[in-house]
């Protein structure tokens, strides 16, 4: 077996329920983006090209289409003798019963025993919310060069906007001083990406004093990483600069879509070494037809476009009708837009039909709609 | 399906495609922008439960083996079923003795050991769908020794050369087989595809080579039509034979007819094929497409009409490409007009500014060329 320096971690428990109706029957990291990918294959396929073999996926909320989705290693590359994903859901136990996830450090505390059958000197923790491409391969480097005990991954953030996130302060050599949980007054713009390098053994031994602690919420963000500052342990900032994205509202959602309309994009799904993997659907080329006017789009296989298309992400099966236009809008797996129909300014949900001739969105309206059920054709 | 194992047979000799097979077999050419010809009869087999497949290549294997690799994408199950590519022993290329029966009898050992008690033989060079446990239904219900499928059409004096048509009797049974000739237009296409029992099927490439070393195994069929009780199956639906550069063109253009490319896709009979993960398609403000298929990974910045567009194609700002077939990777430089064109992968078209022909005569740019 080959040595399994680093093993993964995602936490794809939560809902997102910011992401209001897309999030009822699926958890976030299974909701769609960019045309045909999944929120999670973003970490999944940064893990597979930075050489990580083994991922556990931590889920919690909805779990039945995000399971069998990330269980289909496959799809990313992770399916070699010893490689693979491995769903881990919460599960009963003979002398606790059965429950859930109390928090982000209790999902690892609680499956112990799956990191411990490998053996693995570096625990890699992600969070399964998230866009961006990162090499964590040299963030270990950076651990490691550093001597570390934990090392978080951060990003510069506007000022004004600091106040939302995780802040970590810094000395001069990147080792976190402080570290402020939603800060009033931020003393820096460093946010922590919810990215984590342990090491395991000291990692374990905090995990299960922290399953003990009563007064623990038994979260990374709130508990663990301020025990260990507490405690005296280094930790260092890994600085990461590139396109990161959390999606966690309609407007985020659909302004990364956006974002992909830009040739030069830093996100760059085109880069062919550093791909981004999903499930392959076994669909048609796009298909433009013979009165279709595209503008600016992003659009992907098994689309059929036979009307006005501009400023739009079209994902996997979606149509657009003869006659009808489609403005700055995000149409989602297997949408569709009759024969005459006008949508603007929207984010149309999975398998959601406009109707003919059916009118939806505004152009001037500050926020996107989200279109989450039918809408009926219109005489 | 246990009952049957497939071949996909190699194209015969006599299957020649300017140009573009110097690259790869017929069956690996690339097709509607995302598919390979293989991967409508090995979908097909598939789906109808085949769970061994047996792919005869008798040149240029590099293509196809990257291409089919273990099978995994056409939904073979990796421990009961397998994808198997078989070579002829001495492949050289146009040789008359080169024939589907010396592939088959070069690798006898295999057939001989399959388990399953029937043989179904589709083209690499055709494109249709087919149920082909619902055709060894039929073949078994009529008790005949070996039933072939035929294709009703109306053009067999301007298209499908080099096929040849069956002659039938009102029972359907087949009094022979023969070059389509191109004197009548309503002719019954025979689809190269054949369903007997494994049995027969040795018994056949044995007899054929006493009797000549030539033979194919049409020409066996032929041969032992007293003999033997052989039947044929009309098929229906969409149906189409790539037999020379031109047909190839065609049968492309043709697809971009949504109504016609609906009776080939359908959603419960899907059409697998290689993924690439390339990301979605990219179209800019400057772009006009109109009445074209289009793959992940192009970025149009350009004016396509009536076209294909293979995977990660760009077709860059002031570029007019008007019918045609554009393969993956290729480059439509800025301001560079085409037409008629077939571009082959990795090509370039960025200093020769117009490349104009008329839809009778498509020209073509080699694999990795420079214009």
């Amino acid at each position: 077996m080959k040595q399994n320096s680093m093993l993964a971690m995602i936490l794809a428990g939560g809902r997102g329920s910011r992401l209001k109706d897309l999030t009822n029957k699926v958890a976030k990291p299974a909701v769609s983006f960019g045309g045909k990918y999944r929120i999670i294959d973003f970490p999944l396929s940064n893990c597979a090209n930075s050489g990580i073999d083994v991922v556990g996926v931590l889920t919690q909320y909805e779990s039945v289409q995000l399971n069998s989705y990330a269980a289909a290693g496959r799809n990313w590359g992770l399916d070699s003798r010893d490689s693979g994903t491995f769903i881990l859901p919460p599960r009963e136990k003979a002398d606790e019963g059965l429950k859930e996830y109390r928090g982000t450090a209790d999902a690892i505390s609680e499956n112990i025993d799956f990191i411990d059958n490998y053996d693995p000197e570096y625990i890699l923790i992600l969070s399964g919310d998230h866009i961006y491409k990162m090499n964590y391969s040299k963030m270990l480097a950076f651990h490691k060069e550093h001597k570390a005990d934990a090392t978080i991954a951060v990003i510069g953030v506007p000022k004004k906007e600091a106040s939302r996130f995780g802040i970590m302060n810094t000395a001069e050599d990147g080792r976190i001083i402080e570290f402020q949980e939603k800060p009033k007054q931020p003393k820096s713009n460093l946010a922590s990406m919810g990215i984590y390098i342990f090491n395991w053994k000291l990692m374990r031994r905090m995990l299960l004093a922290d399953m003990k602690n009563e007064n623990s919420h038994h979260d990374f963000g709130k508990d663990f990483i301020p025990t260990m500052l507490k405690d005296g342990k280094s930790l260092y900032a890994y600085k990461f600069k590139g396109y990161w994205k959390d999606v966690g509202t309609i407007d985020s959602l659909w302004e990364a879509n956006m974002d992909l309309l830009e040739g030069g994009n830093e996100l760059d799904l085109a880069d062919p070494s550093w791909r981004i993997y999903t499930e392959d659907a076994p669909e048609l080329p796009q298909y433009i037809g013979p009165e279709a006017e595209v503008g600016s789009a992003y659009v992907t296989q098994g689309c059929r476009i036979e009307g006005k298309v501009d400023r739009c992400v079209l994902f996997t099966g979606t149509s657009v009708g003869k006659g009808a236009k489609v403005t700055d809008t995000v149409l989602m797996p297997d949408a569709c837009v009759e024969d005459g129909a006008k949508v603007t300014r929207a984010l149309v949900a999975n398998g959601v039909k406009i109707g003919k001739g059916a009118v939806v969105g505004n152009a001037k309206s500050e926020e996107i709609l989200l279109v989450a059920e039918d809408v009926p054709a219109k005489e | 399906m246990a009952r049957a194992y497939g071949i996909v047979a190699p194209s015969g000799g006599h299957m020649k495609v300017e140009g573009m097979d110097e690259f790869r077999p017929i069956s690996a050419f690339s097709f509607l922008g995302r598919y390979r010809i293989i991967d409508f009869p090995v979908s097909s087999m598939s789906n109808s439960g085949i769970e061994r497949i047996q792919v005869y290549v008798s040149q240029n294997p590099r293509s196809l083996a990257e291409h089919l690799g273990s099978g995994r994408t056409y939904n073979i199950n990796s421990k009961r079923g397998k994808l198997q590519l078989l070579f002829n022993q001495d492949s050289r290329v146009n040789d008359v003795y080169n024939t589907d029966i010396k592939a088959y009898a070069d690798n006898m050992d295999v057939i001989e050991r399959m388990h399953q008690p029937y043989v179904i033989i589709s083209p690499g060079h055709m494109i249709f769908t087919q149920n082909y446990g619902k055709l060894l239904d039929e073949h078994l219900q009529s008790g005949a020794d070996v039933t072939i499928m035929y294709h009703k059409v109306n053009d067999a004096d301007v298209a499908y050369r080099n096929c040849s048509v069956v002659n039938l009797n009102r029972q359907k049974g087949v009094k022979s087989i023969e070059r389509n000739t191109g004197t009548v237009a309503e002719r019954n296409i025979f689809m190269d595809t054949y369903v007997m029992s494994n049995e027969l099927f040795m018994k056949l490439i044995h007899k054929a080579r006493e009797i000549s070393s030539v033979y194919r195994l049409v020409d066996i069929i032929n041969a032992q039509n007293e003999a033997l009780d052989i039947r044929g199956v009309q098929h229906k639906g969409y149906f189409a034979a790539v037999t020379d550069f031109k047909s190839y063109f065609d049968i492309n253009m043709g697809l971009l007819d949504w109504n016609m490319a609906q009776e080939l896709f359908r959603d419960e009979w899907p059409i697998y094929t290689q993924t690439t993960d390339s990301c979605p398609a990219r179209y800019t403000p400057d772009s006009s497409v109109k009445n074209s298929m289009v793959a992940n990974g192009c970025i149009i910045e350009g004016k396509v009409e009536n076209s294909i567009l293979g995977r990660g194609v760009s077709i860059r700002k002031g570029a007019i490409v008007r019918n045609c077939i554009i393969m993956g990777h290729a480059i439509i430089d800025e301001g560079v007009h085409v037409e008629n064109q077939v571009v082959d992968k990795w090509g370039r078209v960025t200093n020769i500014k117009e490349l104009v022909t008329t839809p009778d005569k498509p020209g073509y740019v080699r694999r990795n060329d420079i214009l």
